[in-house]
């Protein structure tokens, strides 16, 4: 059967076709924009009227009488009542504008409580000057009690001039002290926008994404289209990517358009310049980062739901489901608009609090390259892993017409062993491996930063051991019990023909001289994101690392991670692509895996690692897949790393060789040389060496 | 055409274990329709969603046009047509655009697709209700367009799991109509059923199974030969009570 992405393309042109011809699309897609934002514009225009400021003409406060009204206005007019210049720079520059009314019938307080005024004022006056004063706000509305307040400051304000005056009269030699205001930092961002959108991109797109994501997968149960779509001689997986195209689409369509009306009403109504803020607005450039941060929303939530309507017997029971994860949902978003959290640490990779983080700091202009990049990373294997588990479940169960399957289900041991992983588990294992291996050396670089200097050096090296045996190890070990697969072939640890080993080992004399060069270049070049600190703390650690013995820093930095990458890319993830990929886009595949997840150090991106690291990767790939077995590329793996870190515990004594000369730290042009003969005679070797017999046979037949 | 090879199933429960089908073996040819009688809970359905490939067997193994299911599931797939009472449609589509779209999933080209819709429109007089919205149709235009929907990639081997149940005399017939023009054109056709009155005028072989094992195999008259009953509905009461033994007959 072709499985090519023109008939992908038909198969999801049907989803999308039955979808928008729904009128509950239609609904959502056109009623909820046209709608809802007009509506919570009004809300918000009447709250904004209610809130602290006045209105056109000023505030309105009523007295009973002409006298108290003839007096409020002298005391409002009078210059002594008004703040200094500093404090009135201070609360926004602005003299508040006042407007005095006599109530009618002469009772401030009823046309106070009809909504007729901001505050009522009592003058008690005998004199010509009132003996008190009582000034009336409604309770619980703020233009009210501003207007109150406000004019209490006046008041005080004259009494302190009076009292000044009078205090100078009695003390000459009183001087008043000179009050002046100034800031300093950055200036806070007006941008309410940048708070809201996120939190409104996270209500579009789940209200976009729910109803097609149930109907496309509940739905077809109920409607009884299960069973003839799962008899197809069609996977399931490209089934539901079919669904899983439409779902997104329908997600984009539905933010866009809220996003739109959002806009529109925000422009029409004159709200974008008070949210925005002063000579604020939205440009092309923010509408396009506002744009891809929908596609990436639309990906996770389509891949979260899919999963989840998987499980459901019922459009019901989808929507069971689906509410908790909709209230769950809101919680990150509302979470992110907290002061002080950002998209640094373990927050980078907390599921959607990560892309509504991100979505803020763009908003705000102020985004962190490595922050950013782990969350869409991170997003996006997210979303890769709940759609290998919608599915594993969907259809799996389409005999019965009701599903049986439950959450267990999925930790559930099949009772029959296979030989290799499926890719689905293989995208499971990718998207627990990014965040497991994020938060664990962070864990650890942040424990070993607290502990100061009590951790050496030889501590650290194994700690990093450690972690990487309990990621990139223990993940997929725990994959291969759980799916009950059989070792020696998900792992490929075959014998292979001692010539894969010679070649191997001469591969690897020249590898680790051009990963060399490769740093060297991406340092000279500025291709290195690291900044004058990290730089200072790797150069320490490199002086360091010439205090320890070779044994320990060969067996935690070649040993241990030649044995645990090699089972994890070259065997546990190699086998599961080649189920469905050909040889030459499984081992590009696995290598581009292998430098990403290189260049994630802690909380460090060091990019000008992605190069070497995948370029290894597709020598190390080829070699398994040219000897069928993962043992000669981990003896590579092992001699490429142990002669890297021996080269840089030894350099100084390595200088008679030439190693670095003053001002060049590139390699002798004759290392060099030598580096690629061994490279091109290692691979002649492997080349010419007869291949193992390929444990992939049986994926290349059914591809064939 | 279609041969079943000690296909067994056992459901794993709670507190117990149901062997739903147990070792069951059979073949149907070109233009034969085979009859897979039992009772409820027998295993006949069971047995067609293990062909189907909608369940994995525990053992045993499908051939359908001399492609083994275990070997290539899909090419499997591709050679089989199913029809089910419980079909649905898509309500959104257009019946056109439904019967094109399971042609496309069977690999069947757009022009090819369109050629064979009409042919088939035409014998289950479904041509008026081609641009019509599936979910506008009533019960019986709705399985004469199922009916349509399991032949038009087609398939040399047709099952079909209780066919005419929930349906009028009307649609019975149509049913009828249908197996009658799929061994006309040698298709190998099995057909679920519990009705055994229909099967016994539809069929022209006979499996009956009984608690996932096939108890008789064979045309209507060696039935009667080895079973000593008259009809169908006899056999099934002896099989269901055993007091009244059948004959011991090799399946």
């Amino acid at each position: 059967m072709n499985l090519s992405w023109s008939r992908l393309a038909r198969l999801s042109r049907k989803e999308l076709r039955e979808t928008l011809r729904d009128r509950r699309t239609i609904l959502t897609l056109v009623m909820m924009p046209l709608l809802v934002y007009p509506l919570l514009s009004m809300a918000m225009n009447r709250f904004l009227i209610s809130s602290a400021g006045p209105g056109t003409n000023g505030f309105v406060i009523g007295v009973d009488t002409e006298q108290e009204s003839n007096w409020l206005q002298s005391l409002l007019h009078d210059p002594r009542s008004h703040p200094p210049e500093s404090i009135l720079a201070a609360s926004g520059g602005e003299l508040a504008e006042f407007q005095v009314v006599i109530a009618p019938e002469g009772n401030a307080d009823q046309a106070l409580l009809d909504n007729e005024l901001d505050a009522a004022a009592h003058l008690a006056i005998s004199e010509g000057d009132p003996s008190s004063i009582r000034i009336t706000a409604f309770a619980g509305d703020q233009a009210s009690e501003s207007a109150r307040r406000i004019l209490i400051e006046r008041l005080h304000w004259l009494k302190l001039q009076d009292a000044e005056g009078i205090l100078k009269r009695i003390v000459p030699e009183f001087t008043s002290y000179d009050v002046t205001t100034t800031e300093i930092g950055e200036p806070q961002s007006g941008n309410v926008l940048a708070s809201i959108i996120p939190l409104v991109l996270v209500l579009m797109t789940i209200t976009g994404a729910v109803y097609p994501a149930i109907d496309l997968t509940a739905g077809e149960r109920e409607r009884g289209t299960m069973e003839a779509l799962i008899a197809s001689p069609v996977p399931r997986w490209w089934l539901l990517l079919a669904k899983y195209i439409a779902v997104v689409s329908v997600a984009l369509l539905t933010a866009v358009a809220n996003l739109g009306a959002m806009f529109a009403t925000l422009s029409l109504t004159g709200l974008m310049s008070t949210l925005v803020g002063e000579g604020g607005g939205m440009g092309l450039k923010e509408m396009g980062y506002i744009f891809l941060l929908l596609v990436l929303f639309s990906a996770f939530f389509a891949a979260v739901l899919l999963s989840l309507t998987s499980f459901a017997r019922s459009f019901k029971e989808a929507q069971a489901y689906l509410i908790p994860i909709m209230l769950l949902a809101l919680a990150p978003a509302i979470l992110s608009l907290m002061p002080g959290v950002g998209l640094t640490g373990p927050l980078a990779v907390a599921p959607l609090l990560n892309i509504v983080l991100l979505a803020r700091e763009i908003l705000e202009g102020d985004v962190h390259p490595l922050g950013a990049c782990v969350a869409v990373v991170s997003t996006l294997l997210y979303a890769a892993g709940a759609l290998a588990i919608a599915a594993k479940l969907f259809g799996s169960d389409a005999v019965t017409r009701t599903s049986d399957q439950s959450i267990g289900s999925l930790f559930r041991r099949p009772t029959i062993a296979t030989p290799r992983p499926s890719i689905g588990e293989a995208g499971m294992v990718i998207a627990l491996l990014l965040p497991a291996s994020f938060v664990v050396s962070n864990a650890l670089m942040q424990w070993i930063r607290r502990q100061g200097g009590e951790i050496n050096v030889p501590w650290q090296l194994t700690l990093n051991a450690i972690s990487l045996i309990a990621t990139f190890g223990l993940i997929p070990l725990l994959a291969t019990v759980l799916g009950r697969h059989e070792f020696a072939s998900t792992y490929r640890l075959r014998r292979a023909n001692v010539g894969f080993y010679l070649g191997a080992a001469v591969m690897s004399l020249g590898a680790w001289a051009f990963a060399y060069e490769a740093l060297v270049l991406a340092d000279e070049w500025k291709l290195a994101l690291l900044n004058e600190d990290q730089i200072e703390r790797t150069r320490g650690l490199l002086e360091k690392w010439k205090t320890i013995s070779p044994v320990l820093l060969v067996t935690t930095m070649a040993f241990v991670p030649a044995v645990i990458e090699e089972l994890c890319f070259r065997g546990y993830l190699f086998s599961a692509f080649r189920t469905v990929l050909r040889p030459w886009h499984t081992i590009l595949a696995t290598a581009v895996l292998f430098g990403l997840f290189h260049v994630f150090v802690g909380s460090t991106l060091l990019i000008e690692r992605f190069i070497p690291t995948t370029l290894l990767g597709i020598a190390l790939g080829w070699i398994a897949y040219r000897s069928g077995s993962v043992l000669p590329g981990m003896l590579m793996h092992f001699l490429h790393n142990g002669m890297l870190e021996l080269v840089a515990r030894y350099h100084d004594q390595l200088a008679f060789l030439g190693s670095e000369t003053e001002g060049n730290r590139h390699l002798p042009p004759l290392w060099i040389a030598i580096a690629g003969g061994c490279l091109l005679i290692g691979i002649a070797i492997i080349h010419f060496c007869p291949r193992t017999e390929r444990p992939e046979a049986m994926a290349d037949l059914s591809q064939a | 055409m279609l041969q079943i090879h000690a296909l067994t199933k056992r459901f794993v429960g709670e507190s117990e274990t149901v062997c739903a089908v147990d070792g069951l073996s059979f073949e149907v040819g070109p233009g034969e329709v085979f009859g897979l009688l039992g009772p409820n809970g027998a295993g006949k359905t069971t047995t067609l969603r293990m062909v189907l490939g909608l369940i994995a067997p525990d053992s045993g193994d499908a051939e359908v046009a001399g492609i083994p299911t275990s070997v290539d599931p899909f090419a499997a797939k591709a050679k089989l047509g199913f029809v089910s009472a419980s079909d649905g449609v898509y309500p959104w589509l257009t019946v056109r655009e439904m019967l094109l779209y399971f042609a496309d999933l069977y690999g069947v080209g757009p022009d090819e697709a369109t050629a064979r819709l009409h042919v088939l429109a035409e014998v289950m007089d479904i041509e008026g209700l081609l641009d019509r919205r599936a979910g506008t149709l009533s019960t019986g235009q709705r399985q004469r367009v199922t009916l349509v929907r399991g032949l038009i990639h087609d398939p040399p081997v047709m099952l079909l799991d209780e066919p005419t149940r929930g349906l009028d005399v009307v649609g019975v017939q149509t049913i009828f109509r249908y197996i009658s023009h799929l061994r006309h054109v040698g298709k190998a056709v099995v057909v679920c059923t519990h009705r055994l009155d229909e099967a016994e005028r539809l069929c022209d072989r006979f499996g009956l199974l009984h608690r996932g094992k096939m108890q008789y195999e064979g045309t209507l008259t060696q039935l009667r030969g080895v079973s000593g009953r008259e009809h169908l509905v006899e056999m099934f009461d002896d099989l269901m009570n055993p007091s009244t033994p059948p004959n011991e007959i090799p399946t």
